[in-house]
């Protein structure tokens, strides 16, 4: 089940996940909604991100697979070329850079897609209506833990509690 | 907040005589554009001007032009991005809305060029039974791959910090709009774990789209200092290029914001003070460019090499001179003096400051392309070069493609980011 806690300022959300999390519930368990982009402390509710890695990953590959196709095609579909060689780093190498560059713009859109969970939601958990202005915490707890979930929303400042 | 959503959201709604005044005329100039061009796709592109040597006329002069131009947005966004510049946040997407529109029609104009623009698809690579295979040492192929990934970035650059703003507008929105919105939110419902894949996104995406975007207009500079041609073959065309760009794109985009401001009674969210901001740009810009200007033709000048002197005599006192000091006065002195004194300095002087470097920078690459074609190393193969109605007509329509396509896009989608406006410190009391 879920509870959602209503709250008007940062400083008291900050306060609910804190609280939340010393009773033993994980950030997975909490999720923060609102209308614009919400700068916590670090340590309140981190969400560790993979992305910078993922983008280098995937720029080296785009290289790598860019040089393979080149080398390739220039080998086995050869051009007249006067003597020069068939294949040259030099002269294709802005060719590598760009396509280098688009496994970095591709992979960092892709990673936003997945790490935001917009292309992986599966799971049915209710999306709160959230207010203009309002910071709406999510927590999901169990039958047992719902009195303790509300009680420490309603200490921080939550303005209202809704069963989800 | 909720009045910010409003007066930014209001623009959307309904459709006023003026934007259908402005938009209407623009619309025709366009579609004379694209009969200009059926006509070439029927007659061949010896309807053009371009001949023996000028091979390269209007269409590549509009197309270096306008990849100039796109630099306006996702660079000088991503770069105010980068730096935190809180004045940044009314004008990013306004700027990279420039971005993508100018590279579209930039993009067209190689493909215009080829005449048969119906077998464009040769310069993608892709196994065939004739063995054409795309040359990858050609700069055609730079360009193409350089031209797409910055297109491709620029595209997602402007896309990304719009999915919470359509997200909003999905809410409220009914019809078609409704559908088109909430297919482009993806579903965002503003929870923390997106805002924090968005930001970790745009953060990113600014450092690899500055990449992108310098190496972008570098390449086009490259498609001409490569040849061995007089004052091409320059190891200073890279950075003479990307300079360029900023300044003419920064000019673009103090036009755009200035039309937007008026048509759309924006005046709160676009103040003076970001006037003021990038017309200190434009100033900053116009000095860069006047160095490059300098250091390029008296290294020529003083140099002296007679096949060069011939094409720099032709640009400073032959036949391209009116336009050569017409390129100094719309690019230099007129910014120096309407920006540079601080009295002058006001939103009017900007925009007259800002035409007048686009034109400067238009007659720019028309000084570098056409005196250089048309007076090569054998002095038996000059030519001259006069532009036909056909690319008078397509230039001239995609300016008024890129004001029709712009205007549609601020009647669809707010022009200022709205959660990027203002950040959630302190909500007030109910």
């Amino acid at each position: 089940m879920y509870l959602k806690g209503e709250f008007r300022e940062k400083e008291t959300a900050t306060r609910a996940i804190l609280d939340l999390k010393a009773k033993g519930f994980g950030p997975d368990a909490l999720d923060v909604f609102s209308n614009e982009p919400i700068e916590f402390a670090g340590g309140v509710l981190d969400r560790p991100s993979r992305m910078s890695l993922v983008v280098v990953a995937s720029a080296l590959a785009f290289c790598l697979l860019t040089i393979l196709f080149v080398r390739f095609t220039q080998y086995n579909y050869p051009l007249v070329t006067g003597g020069m060689p068939l294949f040259s780093l030099w002269s294709t190498g802005v060719v590598f850079y760009e396509l280098t560059m688009l496994g970095a713009i591709l992979s960092s859109f892709g990673w936003f897609l997945w790490e935001s969970g917009l292309i992986r939601r599966k799971s049915p958990a209710p999306v709160p209506e959230v207010e203009p202005g309002m910071i709406c915490l999510r927590v999901r707890c169990s039958e047992q833990q719902e009195d303790i979930a509300s009680e420490q929303l309603i200490e921080a400042g939550a303005t209202g509690i809704t069963k989800l | 907040m909720d009045d910010v959503r409003k007066d930014l959201w209001r623009p959307l709604q309904g459709t006023s005589w003026r934007y259908l005044a402005v938009l209407m005329p623009l619309s025709l100039v366009t579609l004379w554009g694209l009969i200009a061009w059926g006509y070439q796709l029927d007659r061949g592109i010896g309807v053009a001007g371009i001949r023996r040597p000028v091979f390269w006329g209007f269409y590549l002069v509009d197309f270096v032009f306008w990849i100039g131009i796109s630099h306006a947005g996702t660079l000088i966004s991503a770069i105010l991005r980068l730096t935190d510049a809180e004045w940044r946040k009314p004008v990013t997407r306004a700027a990279e809305a420039i971005t993508v529109f100018a590279l579209m029609i930039g993009g067209m104009f190689p493909i215009i060029h080829l005449g048969r623009a119906w077998i464009f698809y040769w310069l993608v690579p892709y196994p065939n039974s004739r063995l054409l295979w795309p040359n990858f040492r050609s700069p055609l192929m730079w360009d193409l791959t350089a031209i797409s990934t910055y297109l491709i970035g620029s595209t997602i650059f402007l896309f990304l910090p719009l999915i919470p703003d359509v997200a909003q507008l999905a809410r409220h929105a009914t019809g078609w709009r409704r559908w088109l919105y909430r297919k482009l939110a993806l579903g965002w419902t503003g929870s923390d774990r997106e805002w924090h894949a968005l930001e970790r996104a745009m953060k990113l995406m600014a450092g690899i789209i500055l990449a992108v975007a310098v190496s972008v207009h570098t390449v086009v500079a490259w498609d001409f200092s490569m040849a061995i041609a007089p004052m091409w073959h320059s190891t200073i065309f890279g950075p003479y290029f990307v300079a360029g760009a900023i300044f003419s794109g920064i000019a673009a985009l103090i036009l755009a914001m200035a039309v937007i401001r008026k048509t759309m009674r924006l005046e709160q969210y676009l103040t003076p003070h970001h006037f003021n901001n990038l017309a200190k740009l434009l100033l900053l810009m116009s000095l860069l460019w006047l160095y490059f200007t300098i250091a390029e033709n008296l290294t020529v000048w003083y140099g002296n090499e007679p096949k060069e002197m011939m094409v720099f005599g032709a640009r400073a006192r032959g036949t391209f001179a009116p336009y050569f000091w017409t390129m100094v006065v719309c690019n230099f002195f007129v910014p120096f003096v309407l920006l540079g004194i601080r009295k002058l300095r006001s939103i009017k002087t900007a925009v007259i400051a800002s035409v007048t470097v686009l034109i400067g920078m238009w007659l720019e690459r028309y000084i570098i392309i056409v005196p250089t074609l048309s007076r090569p190393r054998l002095a038996a193969s000059w030519g001259s070069y006069a532009p036909t109605w056909v690319e008078i007509s397509i230039t001239v329509a995609t300016f008024a493609t890129m004001v029709v396509l712009y205007l549609t896009f601020a009647k669809l989608f707010p022009i200022i980011s709205i959660w990027e406006f203002k950040p959630h410190d302190r909500v007030p009391e109910r």
